[in-house]
């Protein structure tokens, strides 16, 4: 019968105080065996990308609970910040009185005046501007739109269509692209 | 209701909110200023720890869905009980301990549920390159870890998938060196058992 | 007697109502398109609504292309445009063999995705998911959204479908492009993002969701390292 316990020497050999070479010959099988263990320990990262927004869900759904309706300052990063009033758990048209308050957020350096224009205003580029944030060159602006599929551009000086910048977009059928936002 | 944010936006923005490689603000920082008021702010925070401590509670708990629930929930506690934490500067080792008694929370209750299927659930890199034969062998063992007490899993993943040494361990975990390296050398005799058996 | 009086009341009703279906996209055209998009709108619409398709899309077009001050001739096309991707959605639907046929907003949301890049085999593979209609209609837009971020079609629709068979709330499947882009922000090509969700959610499927038991009991004050 082989006995379950490692040499007291195999374990220093496997807390990488001793290495195979300073075990004596009978132990050297033994050695091995337990390096072969170690070489099976899996060390690969793991990713959870999914977590950052599931915490600040989980918090926001808390607080919005305790409050009627409170606007999120934006968040790190983000050119566009929605915020879900009472998400349906079947959307679309069974729904439609949950509106979804969306912040749309462009930086803009040098721009005079800055709208966004969409199928939520009927692309009309001075139904919706944008107003200077705390830095001169950051736009926002507050919309609630209906849950669904919107499209929708930025509109600089009145003249430039612009896209946002890393949303998904599609082809405008014009030779631009539109962004989209899926609520 | 849920929160969405879509992460896009130029990248002066991102100069703004700081990144953490480009002189960003610390975890004091950060902390100081959600405690007053600045809730989204502890966004940084999540992004900034969430994949640290991804494997040490996939390889506890035995499967990485269940680590994303626990990471998850973590970070929640943490944040209810920020209040408590004392040194904003340590919070990274701090919120460690809170993901810990997370871990070892659900083992005290899915102890009897462990199973195999959730041992091989681990994700172990891409397969199709590691081979056969070394995903089978890094499945066994995981199915081993998870036959070890918590304690002893605990010591194990540390030092050997975190690459932590001894000392390193007994200051995270508050404890002596000695008492680590019985726990250590238990969990390897266990474990020399329960591979044979598979073996 | 009595068959040929209903049959007049049902035409002149029909006339009624595509009169009123004109007279509406006229309104909502007025001083937003040329006159002549404006009768291509009306033309367009009416066969749409004949044919169950959506109007509302075509009628977006129009004001679009007006707004961006586009001309008329390219506004034509791209609204003809609209109305083929809408009646290849709403053919690729049917095609799926659902029990009852496509309603406008789903018919709208396979046209989005048509834009986006997928194609009818896509629509009709999402519809035969075998969800209700409310989830394809989600997943039509979702995957769509998914193809305008760069996801290739196919990685789009095996990732919402295996979504979809794990029987994935509308807002976990909304949250599916919030997903795809942390990991596209990490490193990953859109099409890497997307198989690995999918991939998860294919284990979700198999295996059941991972159980959430609800609040854990609060943790002791944890000791300060």
């Amino acid at each position: 019968m082989t006995k379950s316990e490692f040499d007291p020497q195999v374990k220093q050999l496997l807390d990488g105080e001793l290495t195979l070479a300073d075990l004596p010959a009978e132990l050297r099988q033994e050695g091995e065996e337990a390096l072969r263990l170690l070489a099976a320990v899996d060390r690969e990262p793991l990713s959870l990308p999914a977590v950052t927004w599931r915490v600040m869900a989980t918090l926001e759904r808390r607080r919005q609970r305790r409050l009627t309706w409170l606007l999120a300052p934006a968040l790190a990063a983000a050119a566009a910040l929605v915020l879900w009033f009472g998400r349906p758990a079947n959307p679309p048209a069974a729904a439609s009185s949950a509106m979804v308050t969306v912040r749309f957020v462009l930086v803009a350096p040098g721009a005079h005046q800055v709208s966004v224009a969409g199928t939520f205003n009927r692309w009309d580029p001075s139904a919706t501007p944008l107003v200077r944030s705390g830095s001169a060159d950051v736009w926002v602006a507050t919309l609630s739109l209906p849950p669904g599929q919107h499209q929708y551009a930025f509109v600089v000086d009145g003249v430039r269509w612009v896209p946002d910048p890393t949303a998904p977009a599609i082809d405008d059928g014009f030779g631009r692209r539109n962004s989209v936002l899926t609520l | 209701m849920s929160v969405l944010t879509l992460f896009t936006g130029g990248k002066r923005l991102h100069a703004e909110t700081g990144d953490p490689r480009r002189g960003a603000p610390s975890d004091g920082e950060v902390v100081r200023a959600v405690l007053a008021g600045d809730r989204e702010r502890y966004a940084v925070l999540v992004e900034r720890y969430r994949d640290r401590y991804a494997r040490y509670a996939a390889r506890m708990l035995g499967s990485s869905d269940a680590a994303e629930d626990a990471v998850q929930d973590a970070f929640v506690r943490a944040y209810d009980q920020l209040a408590q934490c004392q040194d904003p500067n340590k919070f990274v080792g701090w919120f460690f301990l809170i993901l810990r008694n997370r871990c070892f929370a659900e083992q005290r209750k899915s102890r009897s549920h462990v199973s195999l299927e959730a041992a091989s659930s681990v994700p172990t890199g891409d397969r199709s390159d590691a081979g056969t034969e070394t995903a089978e062998r890094r499945r066994a063992l995981q199915e081993a870890l998870m036959g070890l007490t918590a304690e002893q899993r605990e010591v194990f993943v540390l030092k050997h998938v975190e690459g932590l040494s001894y000392i390193q361990i007994a200051e995270r975990l508050n404890t002596s060196v000695p008492s680590l390296k019985m726990r250590m050398h238990r969990a390897y005799d266990k474990l020399r058992e329960q591979l044979r058996d598979h073996a | 007697m009595r068959r040929l009086g209903l049959l007049v009341l049902g035409l002149v009703a029909g006339a009624t109502t595509a009169l009123a279906a004109q007279q509406s996209i006229a309104a909502r055209l007025s001083g937003r398109a040329s006159p002549e998009i404006v009768t291509l709108v009306q033309d367009l619409g009416s066969s749409a609504a004949s044919r169950g398709l959506p109007v509302d899309p075509l009628i977006q077009k129009a004001i679009e292309g007006n707004a961006k001050g586009v001309p008329s001739e390219r506004v034509a096309t791209a609204v003809r445009l609209v109305y083929a991707q809408l009646d290849t959605a709403a053919a690729a639907l049917r095609s799926a063999g659902l029990n009852s046929p496509p309603d406008t907003v789903q018919v709208a949301a396979g046209g989005f995705a048509i834009t986006a890049g997928l194609g009818g085999r896509d629509i009709a593979e999402l519809a035969r998911t075998g969800r209700p209609a409310a989830a394809v209609t989600v997943g039509l837009r979702v995957a769509g959204t998914l193809a305008a971020l760069g996801v290739p079609p196919t990685e789009a629709v095996t990732l919402v479908s295996a979504s979809l068979r794990a029987g994935q709330a509308p807002g976990d499947l909304l949250a599916l492009p919030g997903r795809v882009q942390s990991e596209m922000a990490r490193g990953a090509t859109p099409a890497q993002a997307a198989a690995g969700l999918a991939r998860a959610a294919a284990a979700q499927a198999r295996h059941g969701p991972p159980p959430h038991p609800g609040p854990p009991p609060h943790p002791p004050a944890p000791p300060h390292p």
